[in-house]
C-alpha cells in the first residue's frame, strides 16, 4: 500500500525473475503480488487475477515445477524463481493447445490460461492420468462458464501425444 | 441456391424480409459443408488457449490511471458531508471527483435496457457497498484504494429491511424514499388467461405450496471495469459490456452530446457476462466519471470494481412464491394460480407464468407479480429472465404428478401444448407456418428417458435407499427452447483483396458461446468458400451492429443477418463475374465468365465455375484481383493494358470492392408474438444423504431441441455449461446478508461457492433437430437454456429421493434437513 510505501518499512527491490526461459531485472514494490508484477510489468496478461484470494486458480503458474498461486504469492518473494507461464507452455509448443482447442475447453476463456498451467503441471508430473486424477488435480481451477467436462479429454489427449500415442481421433 | 431463390437487391423487399421472423425458413441451403459439421476449430481457441486473449481488463496504455469508488459501510445511508483534503495530498492521487462536483450532473444516461437517467456519484446509499459519493484516481488501483480510506464521511444512517414479505407489511419503512416514496412495491405485474376460479372449480383436487429463490449472482471471472481515453474530441472507450452498441448510444448523451461518429468502442474479449451487470442501470457510471477524470488529467483512466463489488448485483429471480394448483385425476392440469414477491427486480413484466402460458394446455393461469425494493443491490436478468418460470413449470407439474401417484414425463406430454390449445391445435399451427410437424417433447423424453434409464430406475418419491444408506431419487424437467428476445443487427461483409478471405464486421461482445465460429460457418457455406478462410472481426467499433448475447437471440437475429449479407454479396460476385469488367479510352476488358449468366455459375471451396462446365473456372482470388495502385499488379485475369509513353504493362484489376451488407430485426418474441414449438427436457438423477442432508448428483442428462445444430462445440458447451453453472444455482449459491447489519457476507468466492470440477457427476448432452425454430435453418436458441431450467430440477429430484418437498432454493443441505424434520 502507498502507506507500507510511506513508512517506509519495506523498501522497494529489484528481485531476479527466470520467467519462460528468460532472465527479467525488475523493480518491486513489496506489496505487489506476482500475478500483478507478471500480467502488468511484463505484459504477459495470460496470467489472470480472477478471484484475487487463491480459490479459483486462474493465476496459475508454475514455480519451480510446482503449480502455485501466483495471486498468493509477493513478486519480492520469488527472486531468483523460475517461473513458467502459460505463455511459455504456448512457445513450446504443448499438446495441450491443440488439444484445448480441438475439445473446445474455452468459453468466455479467461480461466482457461490458470487451467493449461495446472493441466501441464500435472502431466509433468503424470503422465498417464486417469479421470479421478485429473479431476483431483483441477479441482482448484474454477470456470463459470462450466467448461470442465471438455477439460478431462483435451488433458487425455494430450497426454497420450506426450506419450508417443497420438491423439484419438 | 437455386434462381427462385435470388436473395432481393430492392430495398423495400429486403426491408421486409427482415422483418419476417414468423414462419419457418423459406429458402434453407440445399447441401451443408460445414454448417453442422464436427470439428470445426473455433476461432478463438488459440488465443484463448494460450493467454492471448485480451480483455478490457487487461488493457494497458501509456499513462494509465487507475479509478475506484467509494462504496457505502451502511445498507441505506446518506451522505451530510465529505472530507476529501487529506485524499488530494496522498503521493500518487491525481484525481478526486466528489457528488457535488459541478461538472457531475444529477443524471445522465449510465446504461440499462434504454437510455435512462441516474446520477453517476449519488449521495444516498441503498445498499451497503453502493458506489456513492467519490471516485479516486492514481497511478494505481492499490493507491486509489488506500485513498479512499483518506476520505472522512460524515453518514446519516436510516432504517433498512431485507427481506421482500417485510417491506410489504403495513408500516414497513421506505426503502428507497427518494425514487419510491409511496411504497416499497414499485410494480404489480400481471399476466393470465382464462378464469382460475372456473378452473379450480372443475379440478378434481387442489394443491397449494410455497417455494423461495434464495439470491444467486452471475460471477463473471473478468471484474466490472472500463477504460476511457480522450484522443482531442474523440473518445476511445473500452468496455467490458455485453451491449456495446447500447453503451455508445449512452455516451453520445454525455457532457452536451458526442456525436457517435466521434466515439470509437474496443469491446475485447468479455471474461462472461451472464446478462447481469450489462443491464444493471448504472454501469457506465464507471466510464461517466473515467471520461471527466480523463479530461481532467489528460490521462487515460481505467475505473475498476473490486471482486466484493460485483457480487451486489444478482439475479432478478429471488423471492417468495405461493402456488395454487388444480387437476383432473388423469393429470390433466385445469388452472394454476401463482403470487410472487420479488427482490429488487428491475423487470417484473417477464411474469412467473410465462411457460405455462406459452408451453401448456391449461386453460385457466394467472400470475400475479409484487416486485419490492429491499436494501440489497440491484437484480437484474441473469442467464435470464426466464428462472422463476422455469422453476414454476416443474414445480407445478412435478407437485401433480407426485399428488397423483403419476409419472411427471407422462404429466407433461399429457399437459404439452401452447397458450392454452392442445397439441392438435399446435401442430396446425406448425403446418401452417411452414414446419415439418414433430412432437418435440415426445422426442426430447424418448431420448432422455433412454440415456438416464428412467424406465428401469424411475420408483416412488422415498422409495428407494442405496446400500450405501443414501436415498435414490430421479427427476424430470421441461420447458420450451427460446430466442425470445427483440433485437435487431447489421453485419458487413466483403471478400478481402489479394486472397478472397472473407471478414465480417460488426461489433459485438464475445462471452464465449462460439458464435463468431457460427456466424464463419454461416458465411463459409453461403459463400462457398472455405471456413479458414472467414474471419469475424466483432472487437472493433466498424459501425456496423449486431445483438448482443442476449436471451439466447444471437443466432436467431445476426445469423439472418450473415446470411442475408452473404447471400447478397454472392450475387454481386457472380453477376460481376459475368459483366464486363471495364472500358477505357484504350480498350474494354471482356467478362472473367462470357457469355454466361449469373445464374450459370456457383462457387465452392473458395473458386468460381461454371456448373455445366466446371473446368471453367476461376478462384475469387485471381477474380477480385490484388490491392495497391503503385506500381505493376500481378493480376492473371484480362490482358495487360499499355498506358503510358513506355508502353509499360499494367494488368488490369477490374473488379469492384465486393463488399455489401445484411441486417434483421427480430420484433420482441415473448408471449403472443410467436409460438413456441421447441421444447427442452431434462433428467437427474441424485442421491440424498438423510443424515447429513447432502445431494450428490449423480447423472445429469440434458436434451435440447435446437432445431438445427449449425455449431456443435456451441451447442454442447451450454448444454453442459448450462448444467454445471445449473447445478450451482439450485444446489449450492446464495448471497448472504448480515440481518442485523445489512452487510453482505460472503461477497467473494472463498464463501460464494460455484461448482468445481468434482461437483457435478456425469453429464450427458443430447441435441434434437426437429427444424421447427424460427432462425436461420430452423434454428433456436440454446444459451441460457440448460443453466435456467436445470437448477429447479434438483427439487423433484430430491422430493423423488425423499418423498417431502424441499421448500427453498438453493435445497442447501440445511434446507434438506429442514425438510426431513431435522432441523
Amino acid at each position: 500500500m502507498a502507506t507500507v510505501q510511506e513508512r517506509g518499512i519495506v523498501r522497494e527491490q529489484t528481485v531476479q525473475l527466470l520467467v519462460n526461459g528468460e532472465s527479467h531485472s525488475v523493480r518491486v514494490q513489496p506489496q505487489w503480488t506476482l500475478q500483478y508484477v507478471l500480467s502488468d510489468k511484463l505484459g504477459l496478461t495470460g496470467t489472470k487475477e480472477f478471484c484475487g484470494e487463491g480459490a479459483c486458480g486462474a493465476c496459475t503458474v508454475i514455480m519451480d515445477g510446482r503449480p502455485v498461486l501466483s495471486c498468493m504469492m509477493l513478486a519480492i518473494e520469488c527472486g531468483g524463481k523460475s517461473i513458467e507461464t502459460v505463455e511459455g507452455i504456448a512457445r513450446s509448443n504443448h499438446p495441450l493447445i491443440e488439444a484445448y482447442i480441438k475439445y473446445s475447453c474455452m468459453q468466455c476463456g479467461f480461466c482457461t490460461p490458470g487451467f493449461v498451467v495446472t493441466a501441464k503441471a500435472l502431466l509433468d508430473r503424470n503422465p498417464d492420468p486417469t479421470v479421478e486424477e485429473i479431476r483431483e488435480a483441477m479441482v482448484g481451477n474454477l470456470c463459470r462458464c462450466g467448461t470442465y467436462p471438455a477439460h478431462i479429454k483435451a488433458i487425455q489427449e494430450a497426454a497420450a501425444v506426450l506419450r508417443g500415442g497420438g491423439g484419438r481421433e | 441456391m437455386s434462381s427462385d431463390q435470388s436473395p432481393k437487391t430492392d430495398q423495400k423487399q429486403r426491408m421486409l424480409e427482415a422483418l419476417d421472423n414468423k414462419v419457418a425458413d423459406p429458402h434453407p441451403l440445399e447441401q451443408y459443408e460445414v454448417i453442422g459439421k464436427r470439428g470445426v476449430r473455433r476461432t478463438d481457441g488459440y488465443e484463448k488457449a494460450t493467454g492471448a486473449a485480451r480483455y478490457t481488463l487487461d488493457v494497458q496504455l501509456p499513462g494509465l490511471l487507475y479509478g475506484r469508488f467509494l462504496t457505502s459501510p451502511y445498507p441505506h445511508a446518506k451522505i451530510l458531508s465529505l472530507d476529501t483534503s487529506e485524499t488530494q495530498k496522498l503521493p500518487g492521487v491525481r484525481c478526486v471527483l466528489r457528488y457535488d462536483d459541478p461538472e457531475l450532473p444529477e443524471g445522465a444516461s449510465l446504461g440499462g435496457h434504454e437510455l435512462n437517467n441516474v446520477a453517476p456519484l449519488p449521495a444516498v446509499a441503498y445498499f451497503e457497498g453502493e458506489e456513492c459519493g467519490a471516485f479516486v484516481v492514481a497511478d494505481s488501483e492499490e493507491i486509489a484504494e488506500a485513498a479512499l480510506k483518506t476520505i472522512k464521511v460524515e453518514w446519516e444512517q436510516r432504517p433498512f429491511l431485507l427481506d421482500v414479505e417485510k417491506a410489504i407489511e403495513p408500516g414497513a419503512p421506505l426503502t428507497n424514499p427518494e425514487d419510491y416514496p409511496g411504497s416499497n412495491v414499485h410494480q404489480v405485474y400481471l399476466e393470465g388467461h382464462g378464469d382460475v376460479e372456473q378452473g379450480f372449480a372443475e379440478a378434481d383436487k387442489v394443491v397449494e405450496f410455497k417455494w423461495t429463490f434464495g439470491l444467486n449472482t452471475w460471477i463473471g471471472p473478468e471484474r466490472p471495469c472500463g477504460v476511457w481515453r480522450w484522443n482531442g474530441d474523440f473518445a476511445a472507450v473500452w468496455v467490458k459490456q455485453q451491449r456495446p452498441h447500447i453503451a455508445k448510444r449512452a455516451m453520445s448523451t454525455w457532457f452536451g452530446g458526442i456525436p457517435m461518429s466521434h466515439i470509437d468502442i474496443h469491446c475485447l474479449y468479455q471474461g462472461a457476462s451472464f446478462g447481469g451487470w450489462s443491464q444493471m442501470a448504472w454501469n457506465l457510471g464507471g466510464h461517466y466519471c473515467a471520461a471527466v477524470a480523463s479530461k481532467r488529467t489528460g490521462r487515460p483512466v481505467k475505473w475498476v470494481f473490486s471482486r466484493r463489488e460485483d457480487f451486489y448485483g444478482g439475479n432478478m429471480d429471488a423471492g417468495v412464491f405461493y402456488v395454487k394448483v388444480g387437476f383432473k385425476l388423469d393429470g390433466t392440469i385445469m388452472a394454476v394460480a401463482e403470487r410472487g414477491v420479488t427482490l429488487n427486480q428491475m423487470m417484473p413484466t417477464f411474469g412467473i407464468v410465462a411457460h405455462l402460458l406459452e408451453n401448456t394446455k391449461i386453460p385457466h393461469v394467472q400470475g400475479r407479480t409484487e416486485a419490492v425494493w429491499v436494501n440489497k443491490g440491484h437484480n437484474v436478468p441473469t442467464r435470464c429472465e426466464m428462472n422463476i418460470n422455469c422453476y414454476t413449470v416443474n414445480l407445478v407439474f412435478n407437485h401433480v404428478a407426485a399428488a397423483l401417484g403419476m409419472d411427471p414425463v407422462e404429466v407433461a406430454l399429457l399437459n404439452d401444448g401452447a397458450e392454452g390449445h392442445d397439441m392438435e391445435w399446435l401442430n396446425a399451427r406448425k403446418a401452417e407456418l411452414g414446419f415439418e410437424v414433430r412432437d418435440s417433447l415426445r422426442e426430447c423424453v424418448e431420448k432422455g428417458k433412454a440415456a438416464i434409464g428412467w424406465d428401469e430406475k424411475w420408483h416412488a418419491p422415498g422409495a428407494k435407499k442405496l446400500p450405501n444408506g443414501r436415498m435414490h431419487g430421479l427427476g424430470f424437467c421441461w420447458t420450451h427452447e427460446w430466442d425470445d428476445s427483440a433485437g435487431s443487427s447489421e453485419i458487413g461483409i466483403m471478400f478481402e483483396r489479394n486472397d478472397g478471405s472473407v471478414t465480417i464486421l460488426g461489433c459485438r461482445a464475445d462471452v464465449g458461446v462460439n458464435a463468431e465460429t457460427t456466424y464463419c460457418q454461416i458465411a463459409a457455406d453461403e459463400l462457398g468458400v472455405p471456413v479458414e478462410t472467414v474471419r469475424f472481426k466483432h472487437q472493433d467499433d466498424a459501425g456496423f451492429y449486431t445483438m448482443t448475447p442476449d436471451t439466447s437471440t444471437n443466432l436467431s437475429v445476426n445469423g439472418w443477418a450473415v446470411r442475408s449479407a452473404a447471400r447478397i454479396l454472392k450475387q454481386k460476385l457472380l453477376e460481376t463475374a459475368v459483366a464486363p469488367r471495364a472500358k477505357t479510352q484504350l480498350t474494354s476488358f471482356p467478362p472473367a465468365f462470357p457469355d454466361l449468366r449469373p445464374e450459370d455459375l456457383d462457387v465452392r471451396n473458395g473458386v468460381i465455375f461454371e456448373k455445366a462446365n466446371p473446368d471453367n473456372n476461376m478462384t475469387i482470388a485471381d477474380f477480385i484481383g490484388p490491392s495497391g495502385a503503385q506500381g505493376p499488379l500481378t493480376s492473371t485475369v484480362g490482358e495487360p493494358l499499355l498506358v503510358g509513353k513506355e508502353g509499360i504493362g499494367y494488368p488490369y484489376r477490374g473488379t469492384p470492392p465486393m463488399f455489401d451488407h445484411g441486417w434483421h430485426i427480430q420484433r420482441g418474441c415473448y408471449l403472443g408474438v410467436r409460438l413456441k414449438f421447441c421444447r427442452q427436457a431434462h433428467f437427474m438423477e441424485v442421491e440424498v444423504d438423510t443424515e447429513t442432508g447432502e445431494v450428490d448428483i449423480r447423472k445429469v442428462v440434458t436434451v435440447n431441441d435446437v432445431g438445427k445444430v449449425i455449431n456443435w462445440d456451441g451447442c454442447e458447451g451450454q448444454a453442459y455449461g448450462g448444467a454445471i453453472m445449473g447445478i450451482g444455482r439450485g444446489l449450492i449459491e446464495e448471497v448472504v446478508y448480515d440481518p442485523r447489519t445489512g452487510v453482505m457476507l460472503n461477497g467473494n468466492l472463498l464463501n460464494y461457492k460455484i461448482p468445481t470440477m468434482m461437483d457435478y457427476g456425469e453429464i450427458e448432452t443430447i441435441m434434437v433437430e426437429t427444424g421447427m425454430g424460427y432462425g436461420p435453418y430452423g434454428t433456436v436458441g440454446i444459451g441460457e437454456d440448460v443453466a435456467t431450467v436445470l437448477p429447479a430440477l434438483v427439487g423433484p429430484a430430491i422430493h423423488n429421493a425423499l418423498g417431502v418437498w424441499v421448500e427453498g432454493f438453493p435445497t442447501t443441505p440445511d434446507r434438506v434437513l429442514q425438510a426431513l424434520g431435522k432441523a
